[in-house]
């Protein structure tokens, strides 16, 4: 017990912590941009999904990490764009889709990881996504200041803030989620900014996932293990806020941080149920500590 | 004379039906295999012989429980995507429960079991309710997340305590406490597990479908799901319907259980479910939350299922979730196709 707590006041784990940080909060800013659109995202763990696979494919098939983690985008905008379709376009009930368009990726990556790598748990390993130079020989924290989609998911706290709150573009988003009646009858097209609003979620949620592949060098069956859904809880704990959510997905990703050096350590907690900290610590959360919840006032209303 | 209605539904299932085959033959062919080849082996196998039908009524009997379960959620707009946490709850519950009494006759055995599970489901169900209704708090969320410290829980209950060594699984119940199966009566479905459950199943979907469409409560049920302000104004208590409805959905999903524990293995296993809570909920949507048409949903995904089973060969058999995920897809928007061809032009 002693080790896990020294362990905690180390630089090793505030670094640990930023990698873990990453994908929660690409994901939870992918979902809060959807839905400050009004358009509720549950599929942004397919979505994780579909770009760690497409990621680790491109990444294996080329050899060219940069060039796999553009098709890993390009792969999310356009399945991305199909779900703005259903959700938009044919104004299809938003969770329906998402149950929909998550079994598809987890689906087809189930398929496909066995069809082309003939196994069905892992591909074979491939490169990470080059980082900054020199940076990467800092002590302890060099990993985590060298990679620049780390640095990019810290700066999407001031970009996020920034884009939705001080620009046309955001005050638009927003008011398509919040009342797009009035927003359609100032001459705002609605369900263009729904549509982008969508499109930026693929693309957040295609980083994430793409990230996560390089990170491990290889893309395995599983490994998103419900990270898309705990963003979800993140950006619902930080009500629809940037900063709000930025410390929602940092307390996750301590919490991770700690089960794994609890696992680490050795202790004699049984590993299941410290594999479940974080899903309960979601629900102990929403039900203690938050008030009740306030989502975009027309979210996940089709218009 | 088929009215409006019928004929919108059996159009709109029977494209999806067929756009879904389409996009299946295409990935067949991208793929390099021979469509045709693969469709005629599944047909072959599935429906050639007793033990190919046996099978498949085996992958549907599950199907048909937790999509009843769903189909009650889902009519009060209640997405319970927790099926899978739930019905491994009740399941373990209801085995556990089984072992624990073994000796006693399958009379005293069976119902206490089945009503314990039920429960141990149930309760598991109310959580969300509770936490949306006093929190607001959208059930999805955290439906999701008491799937993953449902799962964690149970592997921990039946690993440390239950389990028999080096294995994932519980004792095996005394043969006397089983539900005999269709083959101990039927020459033709030799060799499959096939069992009693399928009729407990479809008396189940006619209950459901007469407790949604003609009592009361299903009135109530419905009028939160379609309008939960209007339904509040005819003094319907959206709370109490809430909370009913999750107990009851999640509780039937527990019956599943009894296919695989009472009637095909004999004992509980972790990962028995293999993710049935949410092929249940494709089932369900393309029932369109219907429990009568749940059986024949549950029929296709069987098919599908067993099918996939008997190509994995030629095929990966993961290539079914590829085609169960474009049903969903393929029913929701033609549906809604189907449904603006139809309304009238303005």
């Amino acid at each position: 017990m002693n080790d896990i707590l020294t362990n905690i006041f180390t630089i090793t784990f505030a670094a640990q912590i930023f990698r873990l940080f990453t994908p929660y909060y690409l994901g939870a800013s992918a979902a809060n941009f959807s839905e400050r659109g009004g358009i509720i995202n549950i599929a942004i763990e397919g979505f994780m999904i579909s770009s760690a696979f497409s990621y680790a494919l491109f990444a294996i098939v080329t050899g060219n990490s940069l060039l796999a983690l553009f098709m890993a985008i390009l792969i999310n905008i356009i399945f991305s764009f199909f779900f703005s379709l259903f959700t938009v376009k044919l104004k299809l009930n938003h969770i329906v889709t998402g149950v929909g368009f998550n079994l598809l990726m987890a689906g087809l990556s189930k398929f496909l990881i066995i069809f082309i790598f003939n196994s069905s748990s892992n591909t074979p390993r491939f490169e990470d996504l080059p980082n900054a130079p020199f940076l990467k020989e800092i002590p302890h924290i060099g990993e985590v200041v060298s990679d620049y989609i780390i640095i990019f998911t810290i700066a999407l706290l001031f970009i996020s803030n920034y884009i939705l709150f001080k620009t046309k573009f955001g005050l638009r988003l927003r008011s398509s989620g919040e009342n797009p009646e009035a927003g359609d009858s100032l001459g705002i097209m609605v369900r263009k900014y729904k549509v982008y609003g969508v499109l930026i979620s693929g693309f957040l949620s295609g980083l994430a996932g793409a990230w996560l592949a390089g990170n491990q060098n290889s893309y395995s069956d599983g490994m998103i293990a419900g990270r898309g859904y705990i963003a979800l809880a993140a950006m619902i704990i930080g009500k629809w806020k940037p900063t709000n959510i930025f410390f929602a997905c940092l307390m996750f990703a301590f919490f991770e941080a700690l089960e794994i050096s609890i696992q680490i350590s050795g202790t004699d907690i049984p590993s299941q149920l410290v594999q479940i900290v974080p899903y309960a610590i979601t629900i102990i959360v929403l039900v203690a500590f938050v008030a009740k919840t306030k989502p975009p006032a027309a979210d996940g209303i089709p218009y | 004379m088929m009215s409006v209605k019928n004929k919108k539904n059996i159009l709109s299932i029977s494209l999806s039906v067929f756009a879904t085959l389409f996009i299946t033959t295409l990935l067949l062919l991208i793929i390099g295999k021979n469509p045709i080849e693969i469709f005629g082996l599944i047909f072959q196998d599935v429906f050639a012989s007793g033990y190919g039908i046996g099978q498949t009524l085996l992958k549907a009997t599950p199907l048909i429980i937790c999509g009843c379960g769903l189909a009650i959620c889902f009519h009060a707009s209640l997405f319970n995507i927790g099926a899978e946490g739930q019905l491994n709850a009740g399941s373990f519950a209801m085995a556990i429960i089984a072992l624990k009494m073994s000796g006693l006759p399958i009379y005293i055995v069976l119902p206490v079991s089945i009503i314990f599970g039920f429960i141990v489901s149930g309760l598991v169900g109310l959580i969300p309710a509770i936490i949306k209704i006093k929190k607001g708090v959208s059930e999805v969320i955290t439906t999701i997340m008491l799937n993953f410290i449902v799962l964690g829980i149970v592997n921990y209950l039946l690993l440390d305590f239950f389990a028999v060594k080096s294995t994932m699984r519980t004792e095996k119940l005394a043969d006397n406490l089983l539900i005999p199966k269709l083959s101990e009566y039927f020459e033709l479905f030799q060799g499959s597990s096939l069992n009693f459950t399928f009729f407990i199943a479809i008396i189940l979907a006619v209950a459901v479908y007469i407790l949604i469409y003609k009592t009361k409560f299903g009135y109530k049920l419905r009028a939160v799901g379609f309008n939960d302000t209007a339904s509040k104004y005819i003094g319907i208590k959206n709370n109490k319907i809430i909370l009913l409805a999750f107990f009851l959905g999640a509780g039937i999903t527990s019956l599943v259980g009894l296919n695989f524990i009472m009637g095909y293995k004999g004992y509980f296993e972790l990962g028995f479910s293999n993710n049935l809570g949410f092929t249940a909920i494709a089932v369900t949507l393309l029932a369109k939350n219907n429990p009568i048409g749940i059986i024949f949903s549950a029929l296709l995904f069987g098919i599908l299922d067993y099918g996939g089973l008997t190509v994995n060969q030629q095929v990966p058999k993961e290539i079914m979730f590829v085609v169960q995920a474009l049903i969903i897809l393929s029913i929701i928007s033609i549906d809604k196709i189907v449904d603006n061809y139809y309304k009238p032009k303005k």
